[in-house]
């Protein structure tokens, strides 16, 4: 694991957190007894916290410990807060950004000075506070650099909606004969249109979100939720740096949400069982992003009791029917995968047995819609793990663009290991190529094949595999190897289940991206 | 209510001014494989695809004949996006209460089939896809 990348997304986080940790304070300030606050103010410090810990940082999680104690006290209504509470929780913050921008290191002997003031008086009830104050000297914090902004999605897609549209001026640009149009004109409206493309690429990125931004929004959820089910959760977070599209994301949300509930709920044991287990106190929720190929896969884990199977093998048994013979057949994927059923999921009290709350076959059709597929995996008192596969949709992907028929179609270049001139393929010949035309039915006589790709791996089509021949097929024509923005599949064109998305050009022209694991 | 008006598979057909989203022209439509005949392919406008759908051809009249770059009814609702091409767009009237009626009539004595694109979308969908 690259500890420093997450280093620098955590100092980037948690001072998003810690600005607006003290607006909130100063709201505070101004109305000390509202409970709601006090939650918010709460919630922003146990978000560092969180992450603090994950990366070992035991300063600035032992005072956002320190500090959620009181603001605890405070949301709770159990104490009232008085204005020197909220002045040591803003000398706490301000603390906060001294050691989260050295990545826990004080850094000077003035601020170990007040990190053993500050600590030592959060040590105390805040009852306690008011017999130590004395007057104090501050300095008076100037607003930190402005380095982002945030900005409404709509507004991004309004100026990548804007840019389209210029490019699109071009096919209406008039037919100017030589007389009407200089050299040094038209060279000017190329690289015009050549800058104009590349910023509607650029602006296109800007839809890109990494995953990290994506999970802390479940900071707070999953706090909540452990909260609730008496439970101490922890959650790590591998390869959050991926950019994924936000409207992927999104939509992910309700499924991540069943998830999470679920692991929290269901998976993961109450603290004294943990430990009686061998376990740690703490349990932990893995998210795991990575890219392969043209796919998307997040794995979201647990360390938790894991799937009871005697509740799945009751149902399949009792619901299917199977005999205890095919059940003992079954994969274990396949096995597990009878959650995911409607009729499964509906049995609450079966469902309850088996570790999982209700709602798996509402992920399963979310995940589905987006033409993606789950997996799970799950061993007694081990954890449950639950491989969630998705077309890599609005990412940029470099791919092979070419012509077949009327089609213009793309793979991904990573797929394809080279591209070969062909003049003909004979009868004799043609036994060797994968039919891509005919699987894709595409009238014959429409396709004038000039060149042969043969595929890096061959992954699934005509059962090859790798190790065996490399599959080949004609194309008619090569557009060329670009950079696509892949958008995701319609729910009519999902159901060809041949395709992976549709990837724009920077011109603005359109392709069919071919989903290779499924031809 | 006010109703964009447009004829395909010899009819006139109306749908209500809400579900317009633009009226895009000079886009090039890309068709897709493995998708039934009415289904001229997807565009990409203003950040979102369209699916295109040649109403005539899914009404079982004629498929309509795409000299150039035709115009294209760009339909939004909810979280769908559709693409109409008609053989000829007529324009925005205004239909007194229609009394949920399906025909209704304009001032110039048109008689119109009112639609909903959620019901283009339902034909849509009972067509085979994929090989």
């Amino acid at each position: 694991m690259d500890l420093e990348k997450y280093k620098k997304i955590f100092v980037q986080e948690s001072s998003k957190y810690l600005d607006e940790l003290d607006i909130i304070l100063i709201k505070a300030e101004n109305d000390l007894p509202n409970q709601q606050l006090w939650g918010e103010i709460h919630g922003k410090i146990h978000s560092i916290k969180g992450m603090a810990k994950a990366l070992n940082m035991e300063k600035i999680a032992g005072l956002c410990h320190s500090m959620e104690d009181w603001c605890k006290q405070f949301q709770g209504g159990d104490i009232k807060p008085s204005g020197d509470a909220v002045q040591l929780l803003i000398d706490g913050a301000d603390l906060l950004k001294v050691l989260v921008a050295g990545k826990d290191d004080v850094r000077s002997p003035q601020n170990l000075k007040e990190w053993d003031r500050i600590t030592a008086r959060l040590a105390n009830s805040p009852d306690e506070l008011v017999k130590h104050v004395t007057p104090e000297v501050r300095l008076v914090s100037s607003p930190s650099k402005i380095d982002r902004i945030r900005v409404d999605y709509s507004l991004i897609e309004e100026l990548l909606a804007r840019s389209q549209e210029i490019m699109l001026l071009e096919k209406r640009l008039p037919p100017l004969s030589q007389d009407q149009i200089s050299t040094g004109l038209r060279i000017w409206i190329d690289n015009y249109m050549s800058m104009l493309k590349g910023l509607h690429f650029q602006l296109a990125r800007l839809r890109l979100m990494p995953v990290n931004d994506f999970v802390y929004l479940f900071e707070k959820t999953i706090r909540d939720l452990a909260k609730k089910y008496n439970r101490d959760v922890g959650l790590e977070v591998v390869g959050g740096e991926l950019e994924v599209d936000i409207g992927l994301l999104d939509r992910l949300r309700e499924p991540f949400m069943h998830l999470l509930r679920n692991s929290i709920a269901h998976g993961i044991e109450p603290p004294d069982e943990r430990v009686k287990g061998g376990k740690n106190q703490e349990g932990k929720i893995v998210l795991e992003a990575d890219k392969r190929g043209d796919s998307l896969i997040l794995k979201v884990s647990d360390d938790g009791r894991g799937i009871d199977r005697t509740a799945i093998t009751k149902y399949l048994k009792n619901k299917i029917p199977m005999s205890d013979e095919e059940i003992s057949r079954m994969p274990d994927d396949e096995f597990f995968n009878a959650i995911l059923s409607v009729d499964f999921s509906s049995t609450h009290g079966t469902t309850q047995l088996a570790g999982r709350g209700i709602g798996m076959d509402v992920i399963a059709r979310a995940i589905g819609y987006l033409n993606g597929s789950m997996t799970i995996h799950s061993e007694p008192s081990k954890g449950t793990q639950f491989t969630i596969r998705l077309p890599l949709s609005l990412s940029i992907i470099y791919a092979i663009v070419f012509k077949l028929g009327e089609y213009t179609l793309s793979i991904p270049t990573s797929n394809v290991a080279s591209i070969e001139r062909t003049e003909a393929i004979s009868s004799e010949q043609s036994g060797a190529f994968y039919d891509l035309g005919d699987r894709l039915g595409i009238d014959a006589q429409t396709r004038k094949p000039t060149r042969i790709l043969k595929l890096r791996q061959p992954p699934g089509i005509n059962g090859a595999t790798a190790g065996e021949t490399p599959v080949r097929f004609a194309v008619d024509a090569i557009i060329g190897n670009m950079p696509l923005m892949v958008m995701p599949l319609g729910e009519l064109l999902a159901r060809a289940g041949s395709f992976a998305g549709v990837g724009i050009m920077e011109n603005g022209d359109i392709s069919i991206l071919l989903d290779m694991d499924k031809l | 209510m006010e109703c964009f008006i447009f004829e395909a598979a010899e009819k006139c057909l109306g749908i209500e001014i809400e579900y317009i989203y633009r009226i895009a022209d000079d886009i090039q439509v890309t068709p897709v494989p493995l998708a039934p005949p009415c289904y001229r392919g997807v565009i990409y406008f203003r950040g979102d695809l369209f699916d295109v759908v040649d109403v005539g051809s899914l009404m079982g009249g004629e498929r309509s004949l795409l000299n150039g770059n035709p115009y294209i009814i760009l339909l939004k609702w909810g979280q769908r996006k559709l693409g109409l091409i008609s053989d000829k767009i007529i324009g925005i009237t205004w239909i007194e209460n229609n009394n949920g009626s399906r025909t209704v009539f304009t001032k110039e004595g048109r008689t119109v089939e009112l639609i909903t694109p959620e019901e283009i979308y339902k034909i849509l969908s009972k067509l085979a896809y994929g090989p």
